[in-house]
């Protein structure tokens, strides 16, 4: 536990938070639409598993621009 | 000028909806954010997850503060200008494909502010982006390094965000001139691959767009020829104009590709 204490979590927190509200952009964008490039489930999953990437990837490959 | 100011609206609201306003900006600061620390911490990372053996002991570079805005801007020459094209690349192209062009075309506007709206809209937003990135960076290089100064700093923002706008010119260019695939390849050989032949052989001439990130980073310290350097800039805005004209040209030729 004293490994988890000596992580300075002040400095780690904003991209923590940057990040879930990137995913939770993009899954209201997913579930909202649900037009995309392949299944959208698949692209929740890659969304929850992908981390910033994945939310990225979606962003530029998964959206179906109509 | 009313009419630009409508097309700009309707490309505020567009960005709103295809939520580009939310996540780019998002990108470039988490980017910002992840620089200063990853470089902090790196000692400490490769310790506990970099599978040293045993007794190894590196001597690690003294970084300062104004290292860390230059390293932060190679990551934004790859990935960011990456993120860029991907993003834009099918601004005109796009609209041909989808057929919301038709709706603009048969309405009196001009190509010229069609294009213009274009132009504003998304340098706006990437220029906000790269800067909210390197104002991040600049508060944790200052809990974590040394304080950098502002002067320094805003000569090498503005000197920087003059690619920037470079980039983004070509991007939109490419996508009046070409399909949205074709844009992006071109787009991706001008901006990315010009710059690591630029870097290759670049020694051998010091005037062009793609040594603008370099002379960027003369604002910390080292020095830059100064002539060079400000014939860089006449350049690249003399081909950002240059640029403007072919991509409301181009937007006009192709008009009539759009599909109905």
């Amino acid at each position: 536990m004293s490994d988890l204490a000596n992580i300075p979590w002040n400095l780690i927190l904003p991209i923590i938070v940057l990040q879930l509200i990137l995913m939770v952009v993009a899954l209201v964008d997913v579930i909202r639409h649900q037009r995309t490039n392949g299944p959208f489930i698949m692209w929740i999953f890659i969304i929850l598993l992908g981390g910033i990437i994945g939310s990225i990837v979606y962003f530029i490959f998964g959206r179906r621009q109509e | 000028m009313s009419s630009l100011n409508t097309l700009l609206r309707k490309e505020w609201r567009e960005n709103i909806r295809n939520f580009k306003l939310y996540w780019i900006p998002i990108v470039f600061v988490i980017f910002g954010v992840l620089e200063p620390i990853t470089n902090h911490f790196l000692p400490e990372i490769m310790k506990s997850v970099g599978n040293l053996p045993e007794g190894a002991d590196f001597l690690w570079p003294e970084l300062r503060g104004e290292d860390i805005f230059v390293s932060l801007m190679s990551q934004y020459q790859t990935i960011g200008i990456l993120v860029i094209i991907l993003a834009f690349m099918g601004s005109i192209s796009g609209e041909r494909k989808s057929g919301t062009a038709t709706l603009l075309y048969v309405r009196p506007m001009s190509f010229g502010q069609y294009f213009l709206s274009k132009w504003i809209s998304v340098n706006a937003i990437v220029l906000a982006s790269v800067w909210l990135g390197f104002f991040a960076a600049w508060y944790y290089i200052r809990i974590l390094f040394n304080s950098v100064g502002a002067g320094e700093v805003f000569t090498f923002l503005g000197t920087y965000s003059l690619w920037v706008v470079f980039a983004v010119t070509v991007v939109l260019a490419f996508s009046a001139w070409l399909s949205t695939g074709g844009a992006a390849g071109l787009s991706i050989l001008v901006l990315l691959v010009f710059q690591i032949i630029d870097g290759v052989v670049g020694i051998y001439w010091t005037v062009t767009p793609w040594k603008l990130s370099t002379y960027a980073a003369s604002a910390f310290g080292s020095s830059a020829d100064q002539a060079a350097y400000w014939m860089s800039i006449g350049l690249t805005a003399a081909l950002i104009i240059l640029l403007v004209l072919f991509g409301m040209y181009m937007a006009k030729r192709n008009a009539a590709k759009t599909l109905v």
